[in-house]
């Protein structure tokens, strides 16, 4: 009798930790792309954190500016030191929340993700589309979606103003694991 | 005569560019630090980098952010990343915080002999601190 209690209450109680937890990521990855006739420019960030709450869908990234990595060494200096001011905004933030989250399956679905995104200390709504599955015990969540420099105060002097292209395309590609803990 | 000032004039003028066109390639093309070549900043445990940042975030990146850093410490996982190079965490098993080094690829292929729980020095360069305080470009000192 005692074991068949000990057997419901694990079973309601691992029903309860999957459906409803948290899903992290420390090793997300993304990317921006710039690109004009003069020259196309692109960075990689391997070490984006992001955190889903899947009992509210809501969802919490925070990325090093530090950590875009780029081809050329004078191109990450000027984008640290020139346009993100990196050592005065150390970090790009976005908070929202993944609408219709409930139909996550093991399929890639659509869903829309809306909230706020910070960046270079500038905080804009956002609305975008992204693919979120289920493999696994993970979460997967990709997209892209367009950035205009001017939006977030980033200042491109005259000069090279040709070879920074106005609208950044930023990839992103989110591998959720189950936090525990 | 006059035709030879204006030659030797052109002549300099034409050198300066150029001199000044293979500067600008230099500088365009000036080359990452090397970090397995380059002498750390700082060398320091993780438990004591991951206590600067804890305690106070602003002081520490002041201190840490792009610098070189040797950081001595226990790892407590080692994972691989979705570009395939390794990445190994250093810190305390029961503490939440940890020092991420995420190794370059040329060194990605020297983990196979490390064990969770041995001692390690890392060099890498540090760019910030999220749940764990981050190195990229890491290399394996021993």
């Amino acid at each position: 009798m005692k074991s068949i209690y000990i057997l419901l209450f694990t079973l309601l109680f691992s029903a309860i930790s999957f459906g409803q937890g948290k899903f992290l990521t420390k090793q997300g990855y993304t990317s921006f792309f710039s690109a004009t006739p003069i020259e196309d420019i692109k960075a990689e960030n391997n070490q984006v954190l992001s955190i889903i709450d899947t009992s509210t869908g809501t969802i919490a990234i925070s990325i090093l500016i530090k950590s875009f990595m780029f081809e050329k060494s004078l191109m990450q200096e000027h984008f640290n030191e020139n346009y993100l001011e990196s050592d005065k905004y150390p970090k790009a933030i976005f908070k929202g929340q993944i609408l219709d989250f409930d139909s996550v399956n093991e399929n890639e679905n659509p869903v829309t993700i809306v909230g706020d995104i910070t960046i270079h200390g500038v905080t804009k709504k956002i609305e975008t589309k992204g693919i979120i599955s289920k493999k696994e015990d993970n979460i997967i969540l990709n997209g892209d979606f367009i950035v205009k420099v001017a939006d977030f105060e980033i200042e491109i002097p005259s000069v090279v103003s040709n070879n920074i292209a106005e609208s950044i395309k930023v990839t992103y590609e989110l591998d959720h694991k189950p936090y525990k803990k | 005569m006059k035709s030879k000032t204006t030659n030797a004039i052109n002549i300099s003028i034409l050198l300066m560019i150029l001199i000044g066109i293979l500067i600008y390639i230099k500088v365009y093309n000036k080359p990452f630090a090397n970090i397995s070549e380059s002498k750390p900043n700082v060398s320091i445990e993780s438990k004591e980098l991951i206590d600067s940042f804890f305690n106070n975030e602003n002081e520490a990146n002041s201190k840490f952010l792009e610098q070189i850093i040797q950081v001595r410490g226990l790892i407590t996982e080692i994972t691989s990343g979705k570009n395939g190079n390794n990445i190994i965490t250093l810190g305390d098993k029961n503490a939440i915080g940890g020092v991420t080094c995420h190794l370059s690829s040329e060194e990605s292929t020297k983990t196979n002999n490390l064990k969770i729980g041995q001692q390690i020095n890392i060099k890498g360069i540090c760019t910030g601190y999220l749940l764990d305080v981050i190195l990229v470009k890491c290399v394996i000192i021993e």
